[in-house]
């Protein structure tokens, strides 16, 4: 790998005596596309907090294209380009979908008008543009799912997209829909994503390489093939072998 | 399918100035007590206009509004009548303290959740209001600072354009101000703020500004106001005033722009003309804001809205 774009090195979160990450260490490489899996409970969503300033690490060194990013805001993370979606989706209820994927755009001072005819091409590419003027809490948990993850691709300064959890609870169409997205975004901006999923059909089919969290600590890392076939990560999803 | 882009400036512009000739033709046939509500009820229009982009617009439920008029009108009025200062100098001074003071109190509270910043702003104006009391040696307390007016002959309809002006400026000025890319923060950050800063908004700067600029803007109306009544007293920081705005922009619609524009006149006309009958009205308000609130949460704007689409005619 060519020296990568995002790393955190020794990342510790402990909630009052429990250890949520327990030395975490990962690189993910420019252009990459990154899967995160381990079972429920093993502290990818506290890895991802902690890299997107929402939790502050207890331990630990994090660095977006070689420079420190520990204890920013997550605006100011968001700023150098690392972008996230919520596992539970995230949106601006009262304001209608084109005005929610003007936010990202013009906190970049970016113009309104050219916000709003991307905003309107990406809602349509979402297939959303019968809704696009209507206000976001109005949406189906699966369409908020995906105005969420669009609202990433309105960052003009993306090059980071954590995506956690992004196919959880949504129906095939809005899977492939997002899929369709993250594979333009890759072509056209060269987007790093990391991706936290279960779904290991979508993963094998996106992903370069996985990282297997358990219990707080990174178990191994490879291609979903070397993952799927170690016995340790069998083990830890309850003897269950991933297919 | 709208174009947010391409909304038109001048209207609201318009809008405002049709207005501003309504409420001065209005006065030609009102007494002078008429024309003092007016003025009165225009004061409360920028009160009321100001806390609604900070409480309805960007979701931070201060409880100060009131005790940044009287900062206002107090600055004002001690720097006109301690050192003899002329007004084009000390109603600035009075603004400057205000956006001074709003900036400080923000930075202080804004970090807190909801409840919170209720509580200690609630603290802060409850502060302001008996340092008001307390400190009779330069404020002369419940006995009233006597203020210089604006006008020497204090002619309520002198006044009436005044602050006619001063309504139009300022509610044109908010309206720039939601309207621009701020206004979409605004409205990010109360729906979900970590959202809004997950997707690059300085949050914390956001709201630092929208708490300064407004108390700015009641610190400007407080201070103007002063010297139309020239006797300050601190009743003008007293709780009542902001449960006064609160019903204000309940009753004409909380977090819609034109809410308050048209919450705040019924509301002062009907408290001055109950005034005699002493703080009946506030009981009055009460029922009619649970009532709003209950039936109708989106104020006389939602009521005269849903008028409007069954009186406009049909079209396709
Ligand atoms: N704010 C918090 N306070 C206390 N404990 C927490 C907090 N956040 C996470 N935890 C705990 O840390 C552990 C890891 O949680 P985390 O959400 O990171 O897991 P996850 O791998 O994302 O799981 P899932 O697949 O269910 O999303 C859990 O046991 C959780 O209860
Ligand atoms: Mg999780």
């Amino acid at each position: 790998m060519t020296s990568p774009v995002l790393a955190a090195t020794g990342l510790v979160k402990r909630f009052g005596g429990f250890t949520a990450n327990d030395g975490v260490d990962i690189a993910v490489g420019a252009g990459e596309v990154r899967g995160i899996i381990g079972p429920n409970g093993a502290g990818k969503t506290t890895l991802v907090n902690m890299i997107t300033g929402v939790e502050r690490p207890n331990a630990g060194e994090i660095l977006l294209g070689g420079a420190p990013i520990g204890g920013l805001a997550p605006d100011a993370i968001a700023a150098r380009g690392l972008v996230r979606s919520f596992q539970v989706a995230r949106v601006f209820g009262d304001m209608s979908l084109v005005e929610n994927l003007l936010v990202p755009y013009l906190a970049r001072r970016g113009r309104l008008a050219e916000g709003e005819a991307r905003a309107r091409d990406l809602i349509g590419r979402a297939n959303l543009a019968r809704l696009a003027d209507a206000p976001a809490k109005t949406l189906s948990g699966g369409q908020r799912v995906l105005l969420q993850v669009a609202a990433g691709f309105m960052c003009p300064q993306l090059s980071v997209y954590v995506l956690d959890e992004p196919f959880a609870g949504v129906n095939p169409v809005i899977k492939d829909t997002i899929l369709d997205l993250i594979a333009t975004e890759r072509r056209e901006r060269n987007v790093t994503f990391v991706v936290v999923s279960h779904e290991m059909d979508i993963m094998r089919r996106l992903c370069d390489r996985i990282t297997v969290m358990v219990e707080g600590r990174v178990l191994l890392e490879g291609t979903l093939e070397e993952v799927a076939s170690d016995p340790r990560v069998v083990a830890a999803y309850l003897g269950k072998p991933l297919r | 399918m709208s174009a947010l882009s391409a909304r038109r400036l001048w209207l609201p512009i318009l809008l405002a100035l049709a207005c501003a000739a309504a409420i001065l033709v209005l006065s030609r046939f009102l007494g002078e007590y008429g024309v003092h509500v007016l003025n009165t009820s225009l004061y409360y229009v920028i009160l009321a206009a100001s806390w609604n982009v900070l409480a309805g617009f960007t979701g931070r439920f201060s409880l100060a509004h009131q005790a940044f008029a009287a900062i206002g009108a107090y600055t004002s009025g001690l720097l006109a009548t301690r050192y003899d200062l002329p007004l084009w100098v000390t109603i600035p001074a009075a603004v400057l303290a205000a956006i001074l003071l709003g900036f400080l109190l923000g930075r202080l509270v804004l970090r807190m959740r909801a409840v919170y910043l209720a509580i200690a702003t609630w603290a802060f104006a409850e502060t302001i209001h008996i340092l008001l009391t307390a400190a009779y040696a330069i404020t002369r307390g419940e006995l009233g600072l006597s203020v210089p007016p604006v006008f020497s002959d204090m002619d309520p309809r002198s006044y009436l354009y005044l602050f006619t002006g001063l309504a139009v400026v300022s509610v044109l000025g908010l309206h720039a101000f939601v309207r621009s890319p701020l206004g979409y923060f605004m409205r990010a950050i109360r729906d979900d703020e970590l959202r809004a800063q997950s997707l690059g908004v300085d949050t914390v700067a956001i709201k630092t500004l929208v708490f300064t600029v407004t108390s700015g803007v009641a610190g400007l109306a407080g201070a103007f106001y002063g010297h139309y009544v020239v006797v300050l007293s601190p009743q003008i920081a007293d709780f009542s005033e902001m449960a006064k705005i609160i019903v204000m922009v309940v009753v004409g619609g909380f977090g819609s722009f034109v809410g308050p524009l048209i919450g705040a006149p019924p509301v002062q006309i009907l408290s001055s003309y109950l005034a005699k009958y002493g703080e009946w009205d506030m009981v009055i308000f009460a029922v009619v804001v649970i009532g709003f609130m209950r039936f109708n949460p989106g104020g006389l704007v939602d009521l005269v809205r849903a008028g409007w689409r069954r009186v406009r005619p049909t079209r396709s």
